[in-house]
């Protein structure tokens, strides 16, 4: 006799944005549920602690996501600056 | 409801016949394509899809706009794999920038083999992006949460 499995469709995460790409927190929301699954069942002491391990690991993502965009922003006012795009390359540093 | 969340009846067939491969080199060609009930559709028309849904359809489907255009946009596969006992694939991110959409749902289909139906996401409520970005998240690739399990 065979024993019949199950086929299961898993759940989505939609992030959406208004006027401009996603925001630093939601990329680190998105980098965050890809990384830290907690489950329902697990015992309230270990969801607390995973949920402060989430909280922290979100924070250093945030930080980190920060500053690539401010020194990819700057390598890219130094290439425009030294090309002679002074007032475009102000522009960007504004952003 | 209009949308349902479900594997495709069909694709469970289908897959003992071996009409799909989802192996990341060489595999079949799976798009995503996203679809509103009522406003945010095409002509306010409201999708219908579920388990009994077969192939791609149009009826609800999302305008296009931005980077989404009509049929949605080929998923990146990754390659199949086993944990514990369940089998498993998963698809890497998917996002729709500068667009201004309004789905409350997707359909996964495999447009290698005559727009196959896979299965239906159902994201609940209606997601709305404004001449922004629309992702879809997929979730952790293991057993108890793959975008497709067989256990």
């Amino acid at each position: 006799m065979f024993e019949l499995g199950i086929s299961t469709v898993g759940s989505v995460n939609v992030m959406t944005s208004d006027k401009g790409g996603l925001t630093n927190e939601q990329i680190a929301d998105l980098a965050v549920d890809k990384i830290v699954s907690i489950s329902n069942e697990a015992p309230a002491h270990i969801r607390q602690q995973a949920n402060q391990f989430r909280e922290h690991l979100k924070n250093v993502l945030y930080h980190y996501l920060l500053l690539a965009k401010k020194e990819e922003r700057g390598t890219i006012i130094q290439v425009l600056e030294s090309n002679g795009h002074k007032e475009m390359a102000e522009y960007i540093r504004r952003l | 409801m209009a949308i349902a969340q479900a594997m495709c009846t069909t694709f469970k067939k289908e897959l003992m016949e071996g009409v799909h491969n989802f192996k990341n080199s060489g595999g079949n060609d799976f798009k995503l394509a996203l679809f509103a009930e009522g406003t945010g559709a095409k002509g306010s028309t409201t999708a219908t899809l579920g388990a009994a849904t077969t192939v791609l359809v149009t009826t609800g489907e999302v305008t296009t706009s931005g980077s989404y255009s009509t049929g949605g946009a080929s998923l990146t596969r990754v390659d199949p794999s086993a944990s514990g006992t369940t089998a498993i694939t998963d698809f890497a991110d998917l996002s729709f920038t500068t667009a201004s959409i309004t789905a409350m749902g997707a359909l996964i289909y495999n447009s290698s083999a005559s727009n196959k139906a896979v299965c239906v996401l159902d994201f609940t409520s209606n997601k709305t992006s404004t001449s922004g970005t629309f992702t879809i998240q997929f979730p952790t690739a293991d057993a108890s949460n793959a975008i497709i399990r067989i256990a």
